[in-house]
């Protein structure tokens, strides 16, 4: 099939283009192929204007007014385009939610049936036990874990009207009362999913308003509920993330290693593969195989929650995944949930690379499946690192090529460590940001999209923002776009405005940090949280912007809503397929200002984007009169 | 004489007319059987992507005089005397080809249909629907599209909408009339597919 594009054309980073063009040469299709097969995608779909909610559609809505303006039942472009993006936010919200849900889980058979998560990180607990308000002081670890759970497994599960325990412990009065205000106060994280499904089927509720606001309570569900539980569980089971230098790109891989690559999104299994790649046993099996030991790195999410707690590498992001097995050298890649293309699977029958499918919920035909379970953890984990080495002697040494590429970078940046970087508090930040020498914060969130040139708008809008003296701070695939690119170096600094530049040398820090995999947004929020607090005012106050600059999934529509209804100006480089509705896009856009204090903007500029966040930074300021 | 007028700038790409076309053309005319019959029908209109992600619907226009008409050896392309439309007499046909060269809108392709006898392919290219015609319907792509890209009329009728369209257009100044009569939500959405097209090259 002849192609319309360059590699050059479709990443700014070499290591992928040279990865492309190793696909192209060797026939094999990528996901750029297959966005040139899907043109011209449909136009109704992109204006979120189709309703499939029952069987008397699919419906659609003449964009241009002279057609249909009405579906089968009376819905109209409002209603379908309203209900349609309700029910990306529960998609969202309900996959980081549930991944929060595993990992208390996982906590649970440890306290309970001895699965093998010993607590790493008491310290953590007890903070979160004691914001919990849940005594801590000459108790065992082990009931305050008890507790912990309790009050995690309540916000699951509990049937009265009250915000749930998460948010009501982390998030601050004022922006307590605006969610009260506007009703927007989620009750418990499962049942506001349920709620846009039940309101959204066929026959309930057609109001864009009452619609978006149910949006809004399963979005905060999801970002100060679900995504909250699974950072602060994670923590508290492997370890709070702490400062230090890490490796990226495809060049992680190892030519004469058994390369194991992770990739999804939920640590509770690879945390165990980290550890069964160390085995003694294993790794002398590796040698035996001829191999000089074994490599294991991370890709996507489940990388980064490996890489800012562990330090290990990461191969890469979203769009990178099936790159990695292009390479020839991956014997095994391990794979759990979200974002994980079903093609890699197709890609990996060109080559002798093993994918394991791990998790009960996600299977993917034609993967070899050795299914997860926490109580057996380490056995698991063994034999699919077994699996993986005795892999090695499949391996095809002329289709290996390793492409050079690959960077240092500093992460780890939770919010203790960031704390504990600045010497203990917030106060040398926010002196910054009052003397002006910070202008703000912007918190820039994951996901590549296919239909943006890989790469280019995260590190073309971070550079544009730290030229203004504007500190980033972000997760997911934008921080990995970031750790390829050298931006987390603290000598990266160099290319800050000289306010931004002068804080990054005196502390040593790089002018964009890195905080974690995508349900670590979570943690922008409680430093959001932190910092209102500690000024006397409300989140939508402080000068801080968001940005999802390569938008691609549902969960990136929740938490750019949560960013939104948390008080955030919040920009998206893709646009979400709401266009259809002008009134939808109206509340989203402006309304939302008025009923939360934040909003979304559309710009798939990421120069023309920095400006209007660097304006609206400066705005805030002059309003708080610093 | 009626024909099919196309509007490309109302085109959103859904292919839904691909799709009702193939169907008009299958045996069972079912969008739930077609997909099991023995040869599958191939739609015989082509929205296609051109510049900025925008998108074409091009089917045959029904010229006169026709190209294709004009250089197939073997007369196996004809003129319906009632209707004008240009017709393909399947049997006839000797997929050489000829009339695939000289179509200027490069809309015939070639392929098997359960119309003729043979197991071979044929100039398959678009009949304007002549049966649905003649029941007094409307060609199924244009009763597809629901962005009214495709309007099937008295070609002097449609011609004198669009020209006091354009009769509008250019009586307003350049620049508002560039996208005259577009919708603010769709310029917008257009605009972004424009982003994207090009976003990928800088
Ligand atoms: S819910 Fe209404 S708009 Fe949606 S498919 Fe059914 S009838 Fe059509
Ligand atoms: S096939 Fe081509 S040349 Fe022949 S009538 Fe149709 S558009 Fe004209
Ligand atoms: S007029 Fe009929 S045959 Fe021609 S393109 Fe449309 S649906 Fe197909
Ligand atoms: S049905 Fe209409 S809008 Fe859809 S692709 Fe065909 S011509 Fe374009």
């Amino acid at each position: 099939m002849p192609k319309n594009w360059k590699p050059e054309d479709k990443s700014i980073d070499q290591a992928t283009q040279e990865m492309i063009k190793k696909a192209e040469k060797e026939n094999i299709e990528t996901i750029w192929d297959r966005l040139e097969a899907q043109q011209p995608q449909c136009g109704y779909g992109q204006l979120g204007i189709c309703c499939k909610n029952c069987f008397q559609g699919p419906c659609r809505i003449d964009p241009f007014g002279d057609g249909p303006k009405k579906g089968v039942c009376g819905a109209t472009a409002d209603t379908i385009v309203a209900r349609n993006l309700a029910r990306m936010i529960a998609a969202g919200a309900a996959a980081h939610s549930d991944h929060g849900r595993h990992v208390v889980i996982a906590m649970y058979e440890a306290i309970e049936h001895g699965a093998p998560y010993p607590i790493k990180d008491e310290k953590k607990l007890k903070s979160v036990a004691k914001k919990l308000g849940i005594a801590v002081d000459n108790r065992e670890i082990k009931e305050i874990a008890k507790d912990v759970i309790k009050k995690a497994f309540e916000d699951f599960g509990k049937q009265d009207d009250s915000i749930i325990n998460f948010a009501d412990a982390y998030a601050n009065d004022k922006r307590k009362q605006t969610w009260k205000d506007a009703g927007v106060a989620p009750r418990n994280i499962d049942r506001e999913v349920v709620e846009i499904m039940h309101r959204t089927t066929m026959g309930v509720d057609h109001d864009t308003v009452s619609l978006i606001a149910q949006g809004i309570k399963a979005s905060l569900g999801d970002g100060w509920g679900g995504s909250l539980i699974a950072t602060e569980f994670q923590d508290i089971l492997f370890g709070t993330p702490q400062i230090g230098k890490r490796e990226a790109n495809l060049g992680v891989l190892k030519e004469d290693y058994v390369n194991i690559v992770v990739h999804g999104h939920e640590p509770v299994l690879s945390e165990k593969i980290i550890e069964a790649a160390q085995d003694p046993e294993l790794i002398e099996l590796a040698k035996k195989y001829g191999a000089k030991g074994i490599n294991a790195v991370g890709m996507c999410c489940t990388g980064l929650e490996l890489l800012v707690r562990h330090g290990t590498p990461i191969a890469g992001n979203y769009l990178q995944q099936e790159l990695a097995i292009v390479t020839g050298a991956v014997e095994a890649m391990v794979v759990d949930v979200q974002c994980i293309m079903p093609s890699l699977v197709d890609v990996a029958r060109c080559f002798h690379t093993k994918i394991i499918d791990t998790s009960s919920l996600a299977t993917f035909p034609g993967a070899t499946h050795i299914k997860f379970d926490e109580r057996k953890a380490d056995e698991i984990a063994k034999e699919i690192v077994r699996t993986a080495v005795e892999n090695f002697s499949n391996r095809e040494k002329n289709k290996v090529q390793i492409p050079k590429g690959k960077s240092e970078a500093i992460g780890g940046f939770s919010v203790e460590a960031t704390l504990e970087a600045l010497g203990g508090s917030l106060q040398p930040l926010e002196d910054a940001i009052k003397s002006g020498t910070i202008r703000g914060i912007v918190g820039i969130v994951g996901c590549n999209n296919v239909k943006v040139k890989h790469n280019y708008n995260h590190i073309t809008l971070t550079n544009e923002l730290i030229k203004n003296d504007i500190l980033i701070i972000g997760t997911g695939c934008w921080a990995t776009a970031c750790a390829e690119y050298g931006i987390f170096l603290p000598e990266y600094a160099k290319n800050a405005g000289d306010g931004l530049r002068t804080i990054c040398e005196s502390l040593g820090i790089p002018p964009a940090l890195n905080m974690g995999s995508c349900v670590d947004c979570s943690r922008m929020l409680v430093l959001a949280d932190l910092m209102a607090r500690d000024l006397g005012v409300d989140i939508s106050d402080l000068p801080l912007a968001g940005s999802a600059t390569e938008a691609m999934t549902e969960k990136a529509v929740s938490i750019g809503t949560y960013f939104v209804a948390s008080g955030i100006f919040t920009h998206l480089g893709t646009t979400p397929p709401v266009l259809g509705s002008q009134e939808v896009v109206k509340v989203l856009t402006e309304n939302a200002f008025d009923i939360v204090g934040g909003a979304f903007y559309v710009e798939p500029d990421p120069v023309k984007a920095a400006k209007t966040l660097t304006e609206y930074i400066e705005k805030k300021r002059k309003a708080l009169g610093i | 004489m009626k024909a099919v007028l196309i509007f490309p700038e109302r085109c959103i790409g859904c292919k839904h007319c691909e799709l009702s076309c193939a169907i008009a053309h299958s045996q069972t005319k079912s969008l739930f059987s077609m997909f099991s019959e023995k040869i599958i029908s191939k739609p015989r209109i082509h929205v296609e992507v051109g510049e900025d992600l925008l998108t074409f619907p091009n089917k045959c226009r029904h010229c006169n005089p026709a190209p294709c008409i004009e250089i197939c050896p073997t007369n196996a392309i004809v003129r319906d005397e009632s209707t004008e439309f240009v017709l393909v007499e399947y049997s006839k046909c000797i997929t050489c080809g000829m009339c695939a060269i000289a179509c200027p809108f490069g809309i015939i392709t070639f392929d098997k249909t359960p119309n003729v006898m043979t197991n071979r392919s044929v100039n398959l290219k678009c009949d304007n629907c002549i049966e649905r015609v003649e029941e007094g319907k409307e060609p199924a792509c244009v009763e597809a599209c629901k962005t009214n890209a495709l309007v099937f009329g008295e070609i002097n009728n449609l011609i004198g909408k669009k020209r006091k369209n354009i009769t509008k257009t250019v009586t307003k100044s350049p620049d508002e009339a560039e996208e005259f009569e577009l919708p603010e939500n769709i310029k917008l959405w257009r605009s972004m597919l424009k982003h994207e097209a090009h976003s990928n090259k800088n």
